[in-house]
């Protein structure tokens, strides 16, 4: 486990531009009415950058230094879960003390958007600590397809479900019910057992994908 | 131990690698020789695992190697391998916390004889020098099978015999199966113990240099003399000039006669004349 924990320190050491980004994005952002976003939605943007560092820098690069690829893979997923965890800890954080603070009559962050705040402010980030999770396992194994044709494919196959699900109200209606297991999920047990339940499939497909790999 | 039956690695409508079978059991710094597009680094990448062959098995100490073998106890580097970009020192002590059996002592010590400077960022290296960090980790990755492809490209002649020294050091420290891949042939030819030459995808050689030294000659003469001396003797090449001729051969040499002048062949010899090509015309 110690090659394992050198590469989680790695992956996350190398991973400072996603996190410059996402520090300056939250700092910076700003809104103005009566209606405004809470900048702490910003942080899941660490969520959706990171893989592509994972991913397409550290792969080849820790393999030249001699890590295994199981090592790899191991240290990718406990680096996703250890910063959904972090993710959803600053953005509950500035739901419960920044958010308040706004003049704004409405401040929209994302726990309330996904009915998650319902459970309360402890269930929510946990919930958002699994979706994220699972955004951020979906997004690598989908990163890692890219160079071979079943990447091109399944990227082929998503956009032909958006394309003919969102117009058609009947497959509209499923493609809704997918999103609303998934993310817009108030029962707080079902969100969080779909959303490992699909981590899990997605990480076994992610080795398979790995085992593919070459250099 | 390296056991490679009947592999073929096709690219679309290339054959790159042919049927090859070979058995590397003992531990020993192996050489591989072969001319550009032979098929060493693509026999290299294959052992370590960097991609899958098209047909045939290749093992590593009695383990299946392919693209799925997610731990492979064999450490490949190729001349532009890409590292992160930190301070030298940095580099060498990630790459023994990911590698659980890295010799982190042997890698501080060559950086200091190579004066690598440990501060300096990898970027910042020249391609010697970042060939030579490359090639530092992947001797002191202790792993069981150690592949370096090119590993001399870019070393001025002091960092070359620098480099067979550590190679030999790193051996002796650690005896296991080396096997080197370069162009410059006559330096390699102290440091290694046996020669594998490549050609067309085909292995032609396998063997010790000492059989080179005892087998491999160059028989010049009259035509009629020198057919006759090598009649029946394994003919590896053969040159034609005026009414002279020369023949090379891979055998136990013929009789010293007073027609016939027999000379050992130098090893960069001995490969022009397995690979059978010479100023790009077929032999």
């Amino acid at each position: 486990m110690t090659a394992t924990f050198a590469i989680v320190k790695r992956l996350l050491a190398s991973n400072k531009i996603s996190f410059i980004i996402t520090a300056l994005v939250v700092l910076c952002a700003t809104s103005s009415g009566d209606v405004v976003l809470s900048n702490g939605n910003y942080t899941w943007l660490l969520a959706a950058m990171t893989p592509f560092f994972f991913v397409f820098y550290d792969d080849t690069k820790l393999m030249h230094l001699g890590a295994s690829k199981k090592d790899y893979y191991i240290g990718c997923l406990i680096s996703y879960g250890i910063l959904a965890f972090g993710i959803s800890l600053v953005n509950t954080m500035i739901h419960l003390l920044i958010d308040p603070a706004y003049p704004a009559k409405a401040v929209i962050n994302m726990m309330d958007v996904c009915k998650w705040t319902d459970n309360g402010i402890i269930v929510a980030g946990i919930q958002q600590m699994f979706f994220l999770l699972l955004v951020m396992i979906f997004l690598h194994v989908l990163l890692s397809m890219q160079p071979h044709w079943y990447g091109w494919l399944t990227d082929a196959v998503f956009i032909a479900i958006i394309s003919i699900f969102t117009p058609i109200a009947p497959l509209r209606a499923v493609l809704g019910g997918f999103f609303q297991i998934i993310m817009l999920n108030s029962h707080a047990i079902l969100h969080m057992g779909a959303c490992l339940l699909l981590s899990v499939a997605l990480s076994f497909v992610g080795l398979l994908v790995l085992k593919k790999k070459t250099l | 131990m390296i056991e490679l039956e009947h592999v073929t690695k096709q690219y679309g409508q290339t054959t790159v690698l042919k049927n090859i079978t070979l058995s590397i059991k003992e531990p020993g710094i192996y050489c591989l020789l072969g001319r550009n597009g032979a098929g060493k680094t693509t026999l290299l990448k294959s052992i370590a695992g960097y991609q899958n062959i098209t047909e045939g098995i290749i093992q590593v100490d009695g383990k299946t190697v392919t693209t799925s073998t997610l731990d492979t106890g064999v450490s490949y580097i190729e001349n532009f391998a890409k590292h992160f970009n930190l301070p030298v020192r940095k580099l060498l002590r990630i790459a023994s916390e990911v590698n659980p059996s890295y010799d982190y002592d042997f890698a501080s010590e060559m950086m200091e004889r190579f004066e690598l400077d440990g501060k300096k960022k990898f970027h910042h290296l020249s391609l010697g020098m970042k060939t030579m960090v490359s090639t530092i980790i992947c001797l002191a990755s202790n792993k069981s099978v150690v592949l370096l492809d090119e590993p001399v490209l870019g070393f001025d002649a002091i960092m070359r015999v620098e480099f067979y020294d550590m190679l030999t050091e790193s051996f002796q420290k650690h005896p296991r199966i080396i096997i080197v891949s370069t162009h410059i042939i006559e330096e390699i030819a102290k440091t290694i113990q046996k020669l594998i030459i490549i050609d067309k995808g085909s292995i032609r050689f396998f063997d010790t240099l000492q059989s080179v030294e005892t087998k491999a000659f160059s028989i010049s003469g009259l035509q009629k003399d020198v057919e006759t001396a090598t009649q029946n003797l394994n003919v590896i090449g053969q040159d034609t000039v005026g009414g002279l001729i020369t023949r090379y051969i891979f055998d136990n040499p013929p009789e010293q006669t007073a027609s016939l002048e027999i000379h050992p062949l130098s090893l960069q010899d001995f490969f022009i004349q397995m690979v059978g090509h010479k100023g790009g015309f077929a032999r």
